[in-house]
C-alpha cells in the first residue's frame, strides 16, 4: 500500500476517488492491539468500545455486550443454503479472514424468530423465502458459469456474481422469478443491520457505541473534538508522542 | 419574547412536572382510571400517537371520560428501551403490509410508529411549521389541493403545541415568521460544515426547529447529545407524547388501554352513529362502548380500520361510499447527500436535527416545477450509514472502506413536497394478519414534478458541500414521512373528513392524524397533526362540532 493512501485527511483511499473503483488492500491498515474488529483491521487500533460497557445503562449493556459474545446456531436455512449464503456474504461484507462477525447466524436466528421489517414488495416472497430463493439462484448461476456451486466457485467467478447482482444485472434464468435488485436489497439490510450492529465493526469504524447514560461533552471537530473515550484514529496521531502518551516506554 | 426564552411552562399541560426526575415511566401508570368496556366513554380514540395523545389531553382536561386504544405496548423507557440502533426494531409498527405501485415506499422503521407515544418516539424532533401556502396550493400553484381551513386557524395552536413540547430554534424567518420558546442547542462540528458550507454557497440556515428543551422544562432533564434520537430518547429529553401530553391526560382520568390492537369500529342499524371499537387483546376481542370515536391511526392503519370496519351500511369500508378512503396517501422525496472532509466530524454525536433551510420550500417559476424543499442536517448512526454506503453502489471491500470513513462525513437531507395523486392509496390486500384481518397495501408512483422537485433538491444538495470543499459525495434516494389518505376537503367526492375532522356521512366519527393532511408542504408533520388535534379538541370542548358527545360534562 502506498503511503498517501494512509493519509486519511486526504481522501485518496476512498474508492470513488481511484482509477478502479477499488480500496487498497486492506493488510496494509493497522492491526488492532486492542479488543477486536472484523478481520483485526481498522483505524482506531487501540479502541475497544467494549472496554466502556460500564458506562452504559443496564438494559443496554446486557443487550449489546450479549450481542458479541453470542453466535447462534443454524436453525433456518439448511445446510446448502448456508454454504451459499456464506461465501455469498463473506464476499458482500468483505470478511476474508477470521476473525468473523456471525451475520450469517444471526440473520438466520432472526428468520427463525419471525422478526420482521413492516413491508412486503407486492411481486417478492417474504423475506425468508427471498433469502431461501437467492442461495438457489446464487449456486444456480455459479452452475452456468462452470462451477459446482458458489462455494466451489474461483474467486473471480463469485465475485462477478455478487457484482452482478449488486449491480442488478441478473434478470434470466434461475433469477426470471425472482426480481434480482429487490432481492439484493432484502439480502444486503438484513446482512448489514447484523454487521453494523456487532461492537467489532463499532471498533473498526470508531463508533463512540451506546453512550447512554454517560452523553458527549465534546462536539467538535478533529482529535481535539473527541471524548476521552472516543477513539483516535491510527494516523492522526504522532507517532513519536504516542508511545511516551501512552505509557509504552 | 426573547426575553422569555427558556421559561414559562405550557398553560394547561402539566406533564413535564408530572414526570419523575429519575425515572423515565409515566408515573400514574398503575393508578390510571379504569373504565369498563360496557360503560359507554364520552371519547375512544384509537391510538396513541400525536394526534390521539394530544385530543386526549385537552378534553380530558374538559372532563371528558377518555379511552385510548394502542395496539402497541405502553413503554418504560428504563427497562424497554436499549441505547442501541439494532435493539429499538420494537418501535417500529412490523406487522405485515405490501408495498406496489411504480414507485413503492418501503415502511417500518422509518415511517411507522408502535406503542404509546407513536411514531413521533423515534422522530428525529423535527418540529418545522407548514408554511400558508400549504394551505392554498391549488389556488396559488395549480397543484394539489385547498385546504377547508387556513394557517390562521392553526396559528395559535402551532404556538401553544411549539411551548408544550418545547421547541428550541432561532427566530424562524421562513413562512410565517415566529420565535420559538426555548433557545437554539449547540451544534455539531458535523452540522457546523453544513452550515458553513451552506454560507459559502449562499444559502440561509438557522439552528433548529427542534422539539428538545434547552434549559429548564419541569422534570425533562436536558439533553445530553448522545444521538440516539431516532431510537427513542431514553433521557426523556426530546419531546413525544409519551412525556408531552399522556402524563397530564393520564393525571385528569385518561386510560391508556395498551397492547389493545383496534380491528373495528362497530356501527348502529341507521348506518350513521358508531357505537365503540372492537379491539383484540390477551387473545380474545372486547367491544369499548363509546359516544363519539375518534380514529388516530396514521396514513396506512386509519384507512385500513376504516376499509375492515365495512358492514351493511358501508359495504364499500366506513366512510368510503365516494371510494375515497386511501387516496392521496403521500410521502415526502427525502434524499440524503453526505459530504466527506479532511478531520473527523463524527456525524453520531448531538442529536441529528440541528440546522434547516426552507429558503427552496415555495414554488420558484425559475426551477419549472410547482412547490418546493426544505434541508435538513441528518446524523445517520452505523446501520443507516451502510444503508447509505450500499445505495452509491458499493458492496465488499469498498463499502467496508467507506464504512471505516464514517468519522469523516456529515450528511444533509432533503424532504421534497410530493403531490397527492389520487391513484396514490391504501386498499386492502389478500393477505391477513395474526389477527386474521386483511394487511395494508400501499401504492405508491411519482409523478414529473414529484421527480423534477427531488432531483432539484439532491443538486442543491451536492451544490452545499461542494461549496463546503467536501472532498467526496455520497448520495441515497429515500422518502421520509407518510400523511394523507383520510383527507379533510369541503365535499364528501373528494375526501373523506369534514373540516372539523367528522367522517362524511357518520354523525359521532373522527379522525385526528396525520392521514387527514390533504397537502404536506416540505415539512416534518408532528407538529402540525399535533395542531390539528389541537384546535379541533378546542372546537369539541366549545360545542362547535355537529357530532358533539351527548354526555359532555361543563367546562
Amino acid at each position: 500500500m502506498s503511503g498517501d493512501a494512509m493519509d486519511f485527511a486526504r481522501a485518496e483511499h476512498l474508492p470513488n476517488l481511484r482509477e478502479d473503483g477499488q480500496p487498497a488492500d486492506p493488510s496494509g491498515l493497522p492491526r488492532q492491539r486492542q479488543g477486536i474488529t472484523p478481520q483485526m483491521h481498522g483505524r482506531y487500533p487501540d479502541y475497544d468500545v467494549l472496554a466502556h460497557a460500564d458506562a452504559w445503562d443496564e438494559v443496554t449493556r446486557e443487550r449489546v455486550v450479549g450481542r458479541a459474545g453470542r453466535v447462534p446456531v443454524l436453525r433456518f436455512f439448511t445446510a446448502e443454503e448456508a454454504a451459499a449464503l456464506r461465501t455469498l456474504l463473506d464476499l458482500a461484507l468483505a470478511q476474508d479472514a477470521e476473525p468473523r462477525i456471525p451475520v450469517l447466524e444471526i440473520v438466520d436466528s432472526r428468520l427463525h424468530e419471525g422478526r420482521r421489517d413492516g413491508f412486503r414488495y407486492e411481486d417478492m416472497p417474504d423475506d425468508g423465502q427471498t433469502w431461501r430463493a437467492v442461495a438457489a439462484a446464487v449456486d444456480a448461476t455459479a452452475r452456468e458459469r462452470g462451477a459446482a456451486s458458489l462455494l466451489a466457485a474461483d474467486h473471480p467467478t463469485r465475485v462477478g456474481i455478487v457484482d452482478d447482482l449488486a449491480h442488478g444485472r441478473l434478470d434470466d434464468g434461475p433469477w426470471s422469478e425472482l426480481n434480482s435488485a429487490r432481492a439484493w436489497s432484502v439480502v444486503m439490510r438484513g446482512a448489514l443491520s447484523a454487521f453494523y450492529s456487532h461492537p467489532w465493526a463499532w471498533n473498526e469504524i470508531g463508533f463512540g457505541g451506546p453512550a447512554y447514560p454517560r452523553g458527549y461533552m465534546r462536539l467538535g471537530a478533529g482529535p481535539a473534538g473527541a471524548d476521552p473515550h472516543e477513539g483516535a484514529e491510527a494516523f492522526s496521531r504522532d507517532p513519536v508522542r504516542d508511545v511516551p502518551a501512552r505509557g509504552l516506554e | 419574547m426573547s426575553l422569555r426564552k427558556g421559561s414559562g411552562p405550557p398553560r394547561d399541560n402539566d406533564s413535564a412536572y408530572l414526570l419523575d426526575v429519575h425515572r423515565r415511566a409515566v408515573p400514574g401508570r398503575d393508578t390510571m382510571r379504569r373504565y369498563a368496556d360496557a360503560d359507554e366513554v364520552d371519547l375512544c380514540i384509537v391510538g396513541a400517537g400525536a394526534g390521539g395523545s394530544v385530543l386526549a389531553q385537552r378534553l380530558a382536561r374538559r372532563g371528558w371520560r377518555i379511552v385510548i386504544l394502542e395496539s402497541g405496548p405502553f413503554w418504560d423507557p428504563d427497562r424497554d428501551w436499549v441505547s442501541d440502533e439494532a435493539g429499538q426494531h420494537k418501535l417500529y409498527w412490523t406487522a405485515p403490509r405490501v408495498i406496489g405501485g411504480g414507485d413503492p415506499v418501503e415502511l417500518g422503521k422509518n415511517n411507522s410508529g408502535h406503542g404509546v407515544g407513536g411514531s413521533m418516539v423515534h422522530y428525529a424532533g423535527y418540529a418545522p411549521r407548514l408554511h400558508p401556502s400549504d394551505f392554498r396550493t391549488r389556488t396559488l400553484d395549480g397543484v394539489g389541493a385547498d385546504w377547508p381551513i387556513a394557517y390562521e386557524d392553526l396559528r395559535d395552536h402551532y404556538r401553544r403545541v411549539e411551548a408544550e413540547l418545547p421547541v428550541a430554534g432561532q427566530d424562524w424567518p421562513w413562512g410565517d415568521p415566529h420565535s420559538y420558546p426555548h433557545a437554539p442547542h449547540p451544534i455539531s462540528a458535523a452540522a457546523d460544515r453544513a452550515r458553513r458550507g451552506a454560507l459559502a454557497a449562499g444559502i440561509q440556515t438557522r439552528v433548529g426547529p427542534v422539539a428538545i428543551p434547552n434549559g429548564t422544562f419541569g422534570n425533562r432533564p436536558h439533553c445530553i447529545y448522545r444521538g440516539f434520537c431516532l431510537q427513542g430518547c431514553k433521557v426523556n429529553a426530546k419531546a413525544s407524547p409519551l412525556v408531552t401530553h399522556l402524563p397530564d391526560a393520564i393525571a385528569h382520568g385518561v386510560e391508556v388501554r395498551a397492547d389493545s390492537h383496534a380491528v373495528r369500529v362497530e356501527v348502529d342499524g341507521t348506518g350513521t352513529r358508531c357505537t365503540g371499537v372492537t379491539y383484540a387483546s390477551g387473545g380474545t376481542l372486547h367491544t369499548q362502548r363509546a359516544a363519539l370515536v375518534a380514529v388516530c391511526g396514521y396514513a396506512i392503519e386509519t384507512p385500513r380500520l376504516l376499509l375492515n370496519s365495512a358492514g351493511p351500511a358501508w359495504p364499500e369500508g366506513l366512510g368510503n361510499r365516494e371510494d375515497q378512503v386511501g387516496r392521496n396517501v403521500m410521502v415526502q422525496g427525502a434524499p440524503q447527500v453526505a459530504g466527506r472532509f479532511p478531520e473527523p466530524l463524527r456525524q453520531y454525536k448531538a442529536p441529528p436535527p440541528e440546522i434547516c433551510s426552507e429558503q427552496f420550500y415555495e414554488t420558484d417559476p425559475a426551477r419549472g416545477f410547482a412547490r418546493g424543499f426544505s434541508i435538513q442536517t441528518v446524523g445517520p448512526l452505523p446501520i443507516a450509514w451502510a444503508e447509505h454506503v450500499l445505495a452509491d453502489g458499493h458492496w465488499g471491500h469498498a463499502l467496508r472502506e467507506y464504512m471505516r470513513d464514517y468519522n469523516h462525513w456529515t450528511t444533509l437531507g432533503a424532504l421534497a413536497e410530493l403531490l397527492p395523486r389520487p391513484g396514490n392509496r391504501v386498499t386492502l390486500a389478500d393477505e391477513l394478519d395474526d389477527h386474521g384481518l386483511p394487511v395494508a397495501r400501499m401504492d405508491y408512483t411519482q409523478g414529473e414534478n414529484d421527480r423534477a422537485n427531488i432531483a432539484a433538491a439532491k443538486a442543491t444538495l451536492e451544490c452545499i458541500w461542494e461549496a463546503a470543499g467536501a472532498q467526496d459525495t455520497l448520495t441515497i434516494d429515500r422518502y421520509a414521512h407518510l400523511v394523507g389518505g383520510c383527507r379533510m376537503g369541503t365535499d364528501a367526492a373528494t375526501s373523506v373528513v369534514d373540516a372539523d375532522h367528522a367522517v362524511w356521512g357518520m354523525a359521532n366519527l373522527l379522525i385526528a392524524d396525520g392521514s387527514v393532511l390533504p397537502t404536506q408542504g416540505a415539512a416534518n408533520p408532528a407538529l402540525t397533526i399535533m395542531a390539528l388535534s389541537s384546535r379541533l379538541a378546542e372546537r369539541l370542548a366549545a360545542g362547535r362540532v355537529r357530532p358533539a358527545p351527548a354526555r359532555t360534562a361543563a367546562a
